[in-house]
């Protein structure tokens, strides 16, 4: 029977929207006062900004409280309470666990978290799994570093508390991880795509062994964008002959966003634990329509040592319009994280996201997963070049495929490249996150 | 497959669940094995409250 039900808990993930609307306003008023009255941070931002915790009445206040950006959290942290500064709110005694920021960006950000903010860590991966079907009979296999970033780190203790079998695969190299998901005869899996796709190619190339005749049968993805844009999704299911599935998180917000077994197309935003606002790059006002993209604002609502109040985060998101097959009532976003704001870059005055160039090169029949894309000026002119491999077996058909490709890129994107095709196991390789996307415009 | 849970009856136990641990919590302040265990049977009550607790509450 428990096996059967299709909700981690079908009392929240149903819930009316008129009572999420409600729950997530008397939780953003709690967490509100508990930053005001325990991080010296969030009082003198609050303080300068002349907003009280009495003053949240709707949700349309909640607009009104100054954003947290990460520079902030820079700024304020190495110093006492050690390391994390002033914006810890417990004693310094109750805090049990450390991670951190990976960004590439300076100073990375340190995330105290209490026991009960690490339960709430894997709660919100509980939603997750559940949702994407994992069940207690599953094995499953983390191929991760378990170190200082928080990764797969709190999906290991939500399958436990699922009561899935975990396999931790830290340190273990790639082919290392292949035989142990064979020997164990592991049911499912989770890493970034750049990972997935990197598994399966030395599965199939270095060690003889079909990724599809593994017996994985669910892939949960994080970290980049790929789970949830078509083609590359398709590939990976291709290749494991599994279902994939995306997620969202981040190490100052917690895990916020899941596609569920309906595969909609987006992803599900757990609205029960996060408020999410979407907000307009340009003006700065609240989307509240489907359809436009913007850069979310985001607050955990029962995080506690290091709150996360109105988190500017950068990802780019849009509302869907539509209800999942699934039932529940938790708003979906749109194809998931389209991408960071800082990375959407204007080209010859076009938007960019590099997502849409992966959607186009993944969707090629012939072209290998690895591409590159490097901006540069040529005078006062943008120009973009992006570089592609054949895939194996496709050795000879270049002139064919550059054609496909190009009208493609013009479509997707509205720009006009330079294409320079290589052969398979030319470019660069990627053991987790990749970087593909080059502006060299600064340097000029 | 939805519920027929009566999220203000699970309230109500979560609630003694919760007012035990806090008697326990306040004799067990000298005996690590007591207090320290608490601190995590604490975590996984607060679990329980924002399920069906939270839920509850908007009807009062
Ligand atoms: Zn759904």
């Amino acid at each position: 029977m428990l096996n059967e039900q299709p909700y981690w808990n079908p009392v929240i993930e149903t819930l009316s929207r008129e009572k999420l609307r409600s729950l997530q306003l008397k939780k953003f008023k709690a967490i509100f006062k508990w930053a005001y009255e325990n991080s010296r941070f969030h009082r003198s931002l609050y303080d300068e900004a002349g907003i009280k915790p009495e003053d949240i009445r709707s949700l349309a206040d909640v607009r009104h409280v100054p954003k947290v950006e990460k520079s902030m959290m820079q700024r304020i942290q190495r110093k006492d309470p050690f390391p994390y500064g002033d914006a810890l709110c417990v004693p310094l005694e109750d805090v049990t666990e450390y991670r951190q920021t990976s960004g590439t960006t300076g100073q990375p950000v340190y995330q105290p978290d209490t026991w009960q903010d690490w339960e709430w860590w894997s709660e919100c991966w509980a939603y997750i799994l559940w949702a994407q079907g994992y069940r207690p009979s599953d094995r499953v296999f983390l191929p991760f570093g378990y170190n200082i970033f928080v990764a797969f780190w709190a999906a290991h203790y939500a399958a436990e508390k699922l009561g899935c079998e975990v396999i931790p695969g830290g340190v273990l190299d790639t082919q290392a991880r292949i035989l142990k998901i064979q020997e164990l005869k592991a049911t499912a899996l989770m890493a970034t795509p750049t990972y997935i796709l990197g598994m399966a190619a030395t599965a199939n190339n270095k060690m003889g062994i079909e990724p599809a005749s593994l017996g994985i049968t669910k892939i949960t993805c994080a970290g980049e964008p790929g789970a949830s844009i078509p083609s590359t999704k398709k590939r990976m299911e291709a290749a494991w002959n599994a279902k994939v599935y995306d997620h969202a998180g981040a190490t100052e917000i917690g895990a916020w966003s899941y596609e569920c077994t309906a595969q909609p197309l987006g992803t599900h935003v757990n609205e029960a634990f996060f408020l999410v606002e979407i907000e307009d790059i340009d003006t700065g006002d609240i989307i509240e329509e489907p359809g436009r993209r913007g850069k979310m604002i985001i607050t955990a609502l029962d995080r506690i040592a290091q709150p996360c109040v109105r988190f500017d985060s950068k990802d780019v998101i849009e509302w869907d319009s539509g209800s999942c097959d699934c039932g529940r009532t938790f708003r979906i976003i749109k194809g998931g994280v389209v991408g960071r704001a800082d990375d959407i870059t204007k080209v010859k005055g076009v938007l960019l996201a590099p997502s849409a160039i992966e959607e186009v090169v993944r969707s090629i029949e012939g072209l290998g997963d690895e591409f590159e894309v490097i901006v540069d000026k040529l005078g006062d002119v943008d120009r973009i070049k992006l570089k592609v491999e054949l895939a194996p077996g496709f050795e000879d058909k270049a002139k064919e495929i550059e054609p496909r490709l190009k009208d493609q890129l013009r479509l997707k994107t509205n720009l006009g490249y330079r294409i320079e095709i290589y052969d398979y196991g030319s470019l660069p390789r990627y053991d987790v996150k990749a970087k593909r996307f080059k502006d060299l415009r600064d340097k000029h | 497959m939805s519920t027929n849970l009566d999220v203000n009856a699970v309230d109500k136990k979560i609630q003694s669940i919760r007012q035990i641990a806090s008697e326990l919590k306040e004799i067990g302040r000298e005996c690590p094995a007591l207090d320290r265990n608490l601190v995590r049977l604490s975590a996984s009550i607060k679990m329980l409250e924002l399920n069906f607790s939270d839920v509850a509450s908007l009807d009062a």
